[in-house]
């Protein structure tokens, strides 16, 4: 068993940056390290959005996004499954009622799962429904009509998108601004991010979509995580500068031994 | 055991989808290669376990609706439509596939589609034009001084795109392609770099059971 | 005072009333507007002329429903009629499940000009499993033992000597999503180092633009209007030049609704 040419560097790579991530998740938890995140308007907006549906006494809508648990779009649901775990809690705390609309099949037994999970840490068992969790369709366009209808009819009051989003984004996002509600979009889909911007009150993009668990959870597992994020950032800046120098000065070094 | 076995099913599976993507030849004492592994086995089981949700997530669907046609909620009628039209669909569906040498049965089943699925679907999709009309107009005003950057440039971008804006001035899909390909890459490239680094970082959680907000755990 | 507020909140539904007039009146009497065509358009044009129908086969990938098709339908009824014109094989597949159907309108409308299935083009139908299955297709052809209409693969003409991706002479992708663009790249284009193009809706153009510059993509057909140039490229008009005149006066609508909330935003300001 040997590694195909051209994802060499990529594998040892890929090594080095998991095994340094895990240094700094341990040091994080053991705390050797205290990791602080700045600010993010728009997460703190979810539990103020929440607490008006409870005074107004009408639901909040959560959807993971289009995306699955499968493939390249795995990470942002599983960063919105997490975001889905806050909103629960903060829906027992509030006893607000949420309804969680689904587009993925695969999706569907976790969200259920998570949401009935936390009901039950909260002591609120009673609050998680046959119908909080809801399948609509697989297929976008229905999964979309689905959300827009019951938004209309239920005239939420709080609806939160999380994870990844396609041209149905602002189908969602302006069926919302039309009801009032307050909206809070949570994505790394980057061609969805102008809607999401004009149409909701809090949009929060890239990769805070995936330090939204750790800010919500604070969580120093997670804090660990994001604090690896960084440092990783600034090792590929680096390297993206260094490459432009040495490209410019002649030198291929670095591009030969990325593709290797 | 409930959690850690979903956790170490997790584990050996993403470490065997990886490797199936960028290792040749037998692993080591044996005379399967990962890919291969990868190909008889996991992916097969990937669709299987896809069916089976499907299965779950409209039994959820079914239930759901059958309820309020029970209990008469408002707008009841409406689940028995949607019943009504998911068995025809299926039934039909499963009938064309087993039979697909049936040439009239597929041909009907491309009149539904054509029919009544397509304009079905492109209606809700024009409803964006009139959504980015409405939200243009709410949103984009000039408040501060980086609302009036986007503001001309969501302009110029427009008039780049259509061909009215050639009309007006030549060089309008030139500066229309600058700002695409100077700025824009330039923004894209950057939060693309993030959320990967963002994503590994999440699967790699994921991958090693550090990440259990999806099996339900309180943290 | 009352008057700029309500220029400030004008009620959508005059809005939208004046969007469909905008929209239709140049459906039913076009105007004309001349189009420029990007080099992205022409990238894709070049390719396919510079292959040769006696040996080359076309791979052509649809990714893409019906909701989406009103953007992006255009562009594979407009490539495919230029592999037609030219004498070109092609082999459709599709990763998203609706994408065989899509498929078919266009096979639908060969095969009662006198095209054969089977010799001309095929369609293999989908396979599930998204980038999974991008790239078990991309390794080895043969996951797909019957095609769309329950044939043996194995026994197309047109599939003789086509054993994995690479002996495609050309792939075409046309996609609503990101699978077609970054999932086609990251399985197939980047570790077969297969030439790739792509036909995209109108909002993917700017994340598809820099996978273009890049040279990771070949080409680049963005929406009804890559389509519309395409289309006066083989001097076939469609459906995407016939759409042109409309889209302008809708942007141009917009643009008028956008510089009508700012001047009573801003005037209003001032007083």
């Amino acid at each position: 068993m040997k590694l195909v040419a051209g994802n060499i560097f990529g594998f040892w790579m890929f090594l080095v940056v998991a095994i340094f991530t895990l240094v700094l998740i341990n040091y994080s938890k053991s705390g050797k390290i205290n990791i602080t995140l700045r600010k993010i308007a728009g997460l703190e907006a979810i539990e103020e959005s929440i607490g008006r549906a409870t005074e107004m006494g009408k639901p909040i809508h959560f959807s993971p996004g289009l995306g699955d648990i499968i493939g390249a779009t795995a990470a942002e649901t599983f960063a919105a499954l997490e975001v889905l775990s806050y909103v629960t809690r903060m829906s027992a705390k509030y006893n607000a009622e949420l309804v969680v609309t689904i587009r993925q099949p695969n999706v569907f037994p976790l969200a259920q799962e998570s949401v009935k999970q936390q009901y039950m840490a909260a002591g609120k068992s009673d609050m998680f429904k046959e119908d909080t969790v809801r399948f609509l369709s697989n297929q976008q366009v229905a999964y979309t009509t689905g959300v827009v209808g019951f938004m209309h009819r239920e005239k939420v009051a709080a609806n939160i998108m999380a994870g990844l989003y396609m041209g149905e984004a602002l189908l969602l996002a302006e069926a919302g601004a039309q009801i009032g509600a307050i909206q809070v979009a949570i994505t790394a889909s980057m061609t969805q991010l102008p809607f999401f911007v004009a149409a909701c009150d809090y949009t929060i993009i890239g990769e805070e979509l995936f330090a939204a668990g750790a800010y919500l959870s604070q969580d120093r597992i997670k804090l660990g995580g994001i604090a690896a994020q960084d440092y990783i950032k600034l090792a590929v800046m680096a390297t993206a500068v260094a490459g432009a120098l040495l490209m410019s000065s002649g030198s291929n070094f670095l591009n030969r031994l990325l593709v290797k | 055991m409930r959690k850690e076995v979903p956790l170490v099913i997790t584990f050996v599976v993403a470490i065997i989808v990886m490797l199936s993507a960028i290792t040749t030849g037998p692993i080591p004492g044996t005379s399967i290669a990962i890919s291969d592994l990868f190909r008889q086995h996991i992916s097969p089981w990937m669709t299987i376990v896809s069916a089976f949700a499907v299965g779950l997530a409209s039994v959820n669907l079914l239930r759901v609706h059958t309820r309020a046609i029970a209990r008469k909620r408002n707008d009841w009628i409406y689940s028995v439509i949607l019943i009504v039209t998911l068995a025809i669909y299926a039934g039909f569906r499963t009938y064309v596939e087993l039979n697909l040498s049936n040439a009239t049965a597929a041909a009907n089943y491309a009149l539904i589609f054509n029919n009544i699925l397509t304009p079905l679907s492109a209606a809700m999709w024009a409803l964006l034009a009139f959504y980015v009309a409405s939200a243009s107009y709410r949103a984009f005003r000039a408040r501060s001084a980086e609302a009036t950057v986007l503001l001309i440039s969501a302009i110029v971008v427009m008039l780049g795109a259509a061909p009215v804006g050639a009309l007006i001035w030549s060089r309008f899909p030139d500066v229309q392609r600058w700002l695409l390909e100077v700025p824009n890459m330039t923004g894209q490239r950057g939060i693309l770099i993030g959320a990967a680094i963002g994503g590994f970082v999440t699967s790699l959680r994921v991958l090693l059971g550090m990440e259990r907000g999806h099996l339900g755990s309180a943290d | 005072m009352d008057f700029l507020k309500k220029l400030q909140n004008v009620d959508r539904r005059i809005i939208y009333l004046l969007f469909v007039l905008a929209l239709a009146i140049p459906l039913i009497r076009p105007i004309g507007i001349p189009l420029q065509i990007s080099p992205a358009t022409r990238a894709v044009y070049n390719i396919i002329e510079s292959l040769d129908p006696a040996t080359d086969v076309v791979l052509l990938s649809f990714e893409y429903a019906p909701g989406s098709g009103i953007d992006i339908h255009a562009i594979p009824v407009t490539v495919v009629e230029h592999l037609m014109k030219r004498g070109l094989r092609w082999v459709g597949v599709s990763f998203s499940p609706e994408g065989p159907l899509m498929m078919n309108m266009i096979i639908d409308d060969l095969e009662s000009r006198g095209y054969k299935y089977g010799e001309d083009f095929v369609n293999l139908g989908y396979m599930a499993g998204e980038e999974n299955a991008i790239r078990l297709f991309s390794l080895d052809t043969s996951v797909f033992t019957t095609d769309s209409r329950g044939n043996s693969v194995a026994s197309l003409p047109i599939m003789q000597g086509i054993s994995t991706v690479k002996d495609f002479a050309f792939v075409h992708g046309f996609t609503s999503s990101d699978l077609g663009i970054a999932g086609w790249l990251r399985q197939a284009v980047d570790p077969l180092g297969i030439d790739y193009a792509v036909g995209v809706v109108t909002v993917s153009v700017p994340s598809a633009t820099p996978y273009y510059n890049s040279g990771q993509l070949k080409g680049l057909l963005g929406g009804l209007r890559g389509a519309a140039e395409y289309e006066l490229l083989i001097e076939t008009p469609g459906l995407g030049a016939s759409m042109m005149d409309a889209q302008s006066m809708g942007h141009l609508l917009i643009l008028g609704f956008i510089l009508l909330g700012n001047l009573s935003y801003l005037f209003g300001k001032k007083k």
